[in-house]
């Protein structure tokens, strides 16, 4: 062993050296000590990118990326530089519920984003609750988490399935008529998706023909497609989704059931029409976001902001929910002036988001009572190609804004108990 | 009633057809080289990515000869490379490898193609149904069934009639005494391992036209393929071929009665036989004891 292990030789040119670095870090100090006053602040998200959500929370990520940039590029939150640390809950809830917490606790996020996964969404709502930490559910669409389970600090971007059905049940009811057949997926969103598809078919007067409750990661839906044909209805509703929606509309064309019996559903996604053959791009739905919005104030930006990131293609809803979601902490923080999650929430609820922010044409706001947000269903129909984008693969018929889909607050079951 | 039961089963063969494909493959490799190969159903992604990747260039029907072979080679080089090293050690390695490469496949079929799915068109005679009434029954699960079909006729006259295939079934049974016999067992190991693999990716062709393909797709069909292994019997490629149009049937006729447990029931199926019969329905006792 060197005799520099035991005991390190100084001469004259390690003196200097040593003193040089010791000036300089006193000439440096008083920067690096401001700079580290100014650490940034941390925007924590929780989303499923691997397993069977993997496309749609990328694309939420992505979005969410792309407002810490613009956020970044107007001066940050509170003049501190915003930082988006990504958490994959892997379609676990246990693992998301452990992710949410590193991010709380070992991170120190001020905000948390996520989760697709209605499940994991609720109860990641139960840490950031316990933690008081502003969180907003971006993707997960199970009603109650505006609803029955409701929290002080949380809020919701995406559509509630009750918000989704009453987009759409009104025009397939009068359009293509009264006897429905769903294929549902058998867990939470299913569930109370399909309780709501049938709570307004029954207000119509209409019937449910037989309901096929489908695995979550079906791959062969032939044998309830064989029931749902043998049940003769008007309407097929298709509740599933990902790739069980691409899946099942594939065979359904195959089959030559959408020249028999009309094909729809309520929440559909660009994702999923771009993994299907033009032949299979059927229905009507809605969209909870749409790119094509000709005229609307900062849609064309937003889209041109999206391709240099997305490899030339066109944002989608969850592009936009991921944005949005990250967009409104900078927007409340900076108008309060404070991290503070009790003095935040209460400033977001009735919080209307700009022009450059809601990206559609109708009033946009967190609404006061159960903190959803009152965003527009885009209500039309699958197209097997687009006229002037290949990307355009859906025609929008009607924009309703979310005042009118929602249920009024009292109907939620939702009743926000704040922190004393 | 009778019309909806006989759907079904009819159905359920076409569903089963397909797990015969993917399990004769698994059974393959486990049968001579002793590896439960959870990666299996990564392969099967492989090659409809593809034939994805080149029906632009040489059509479907090109796609359908060449990807599964391009497949094939890859699998080649991943026994040569990280399967080799474990053969003679406790099957747990090579699964814990395999099923690590499951995950591997799957990111990396993400990382290259992205996560959303990737839509694969089928020629359009194919993709419509025959009749009316058995609706179900559309030109591309016919043309499925009788490539699965002259798959496995044509892999029974390999293992049947080629020398070849005479060694794989020798070494299936005892390999030791196949090495002592002067014939090369790596090269033999290899070669059975591409022949497996090369059944993944004709199942990934033939998965893509009628399933949305993905990077997770492999996932869903690799467990009723080890259901078929077992409930067939471990180490018998005609009870594999039964035990997948079983799992297929009974899968079928459940939908028709409680559609939820039309996957809870291929698992059901497993478990009773396991418990009358462990070796499987035509196996043989003794296998990977």
């Amino acid at each position: 062993m060197s005799s520099q292990t035991f005991g390190p030789k100084f001469n004259r040119r390690t003196l200097v050296k040593g003193a040089a670095a010791l000036g300089a870090f006193q000439v440096a100090s008083p920067f690096l000590i401001q700079a580290r006053g100014e650490t940034p602040i941390r925007l924590g998200m929780v989303d499923p990118l691997t397993g069977v959500y993997a496309a749609p929370a990328g694309n939420e990520v992505m979005g969410a990326k792309l407002a810490v940039e613009h956020i970044n590029a107007k001066g940050g939150i509170l003049g501190r530089q915003a930082e988006l640390l990504v958490e994959d809950s892997a379609n676990d809830v246990g693992t998301g519920v452990q992710k949410c917490r590193k991010l709380i606790e070992r991170d120190q996020v001020s905000f948390i984003i996520g989760d697709v996964n209605s499940g994991i969404a609720a109860a990641i709502a139960q840490v950031t609750n316990e933690k008081k930490i502003l969180h907003i559910v971006s993707g997960g669409h199970t009603d109650s988490i505006t609803g029955k389970d409701c929290k002080w600090n949380v809020f919701r971007v995406c559509n509630t399935t009750r918000m989704e059905a009453n987009s759409v049940c009104g025009v397939l009811f009068k359009k293509y008529g009264k006897k429905w057949h769903f294929i549902t997926p058998d867990y939470a969103f299913g569930h109370t998706l399909f309780d709501a598809c049938t709570a307004d078919l029954k207000k119509l007067g209409g019937t449910v023909t037989g309901n096929e409750l489908t695995p979550l990661g079906t791959t062969d839906f032939s044998a309830y497609l064989i029931k749902a044909r043998a049940a003769n209805p008007d309407v097929m509703i298709l509740l599933v989704q990902g790739s069980d929606m691409i899946n099942c509309l594939k065979q359904i064309v195959q089959f030559g059931l959408n020249k028999q019996i009309h094909v729809a559903g309520t929440q559909q996604e660009l994702e999923s029409l771009a993994g299907l053959p033009p032949e299979a791009r059927i229905g009507t739905w809605m969209f909870e976001w749409y790119w094509k919005q000709p005229g609307v104030p900062g849609v064309d930006k937003f889209i041109a902001d999206i391709r240099k990131v997305n490899n030339g293609h066109v944002p989608t809803a969850r592009h936009w929910f991921g944005y949005t979601s990250a967009m409104s902490f900078a927007l409340v923080a900076n108008q309060q002036k404070t991290l503070d999650a009790v003095k935040l929430a209460g400033a977001l609820e009735d919080f209307e988001l700009p022009d450059d922010v809601k990206l559609q044409p109708n009033k946009v706001y967190y609404r006061k009572g159960d903190h959803q947000l009152m965003t527009s269903a885009f209500v039309g129909e699958a197209q097997s190609t687009g006229k002037d984008d290949p990307e355009d693969l859906y025609k929008v018929d009607e924009i309703v804004p979310g005042d009118k889909t929602a249920p009024p607050v009292s109907d939620t079951g939702c009743s926000v108990k704040w922190p004393t | 009633m009778t019309q909806l039961l006989l759907f079904n089963v009819t159905n359920g063969l076409i569903i089963g057809a397909f797990y015969v494909l993917m399990a004769l493959g698994l059974s393959l490799i486990l049968n001579l080289s002793n590896v439960i190969n959870f990666a299996h159903g990564g392969f099967l992604v492989i090659g409809g990515y593809i034939a994805y990747a080149i029906t632009p260039y040489i059509g479907f029907w090109g796609a359908l000869v060449v990807a599964p072979p391009l497949t094939a080679i890859i699998g080649l080089i991943v026994e040569r490379v990280l399967i080799r090293p474990l053969y003679g050690r406790d099957p747990l390695y090579s699964l814990l490898l395999t099923f690590g490469l499951a995950f591997m496949i799957e990111d990396g079929t993400r990382f290259i193609f992205g996560p959303q799915g990737k839509p694969v068109t089928v020629p359009p005679f194919l993709s419509q149904p025959l009749s009316n009434d058995f609706f179900f029954i559309t030109g591309y699960r016919l043309f499925m069934v009788a490539t699965v079909m002259i798959a496995v006729a044509l892999l029974f006259l390999l293992l049947r009639y080629t020398r070849l295939g005479v060694r794989i079934r020798a070494g299936a049974l005892d390999l030791e005494t196949v090495a002592a016999l002067g014939i090369n067992v790596q090269m033999l190991r290899s070669l059975n391992f591409a022949v497996g693999i090369f059944l993944a990716g004709l199942s990934g062709v033939l998965a893509a036209g009628q399933l949305g393909l993905e990077p997770t797709m492999g996932t869903g069909l690799l467990m009723p393929s080890f259901i078929a292994i077992i409930v067939g019997g471990i180490g018998s490629l005609p009870g594999t071929l039964f035990g997948g149009l079983l799992i297929g049937v009974a899968s079928g006729l459940t939908a028709v009665f409680y559609p939820a447990a039309s996957e809870a029931v291929m698992y059901v199926l497993m478990a009773v036989v396991l418990l009358i019969r462990p070796r499987g329905l035509f196996g043989e006792e003794g296998m990977l004891t």
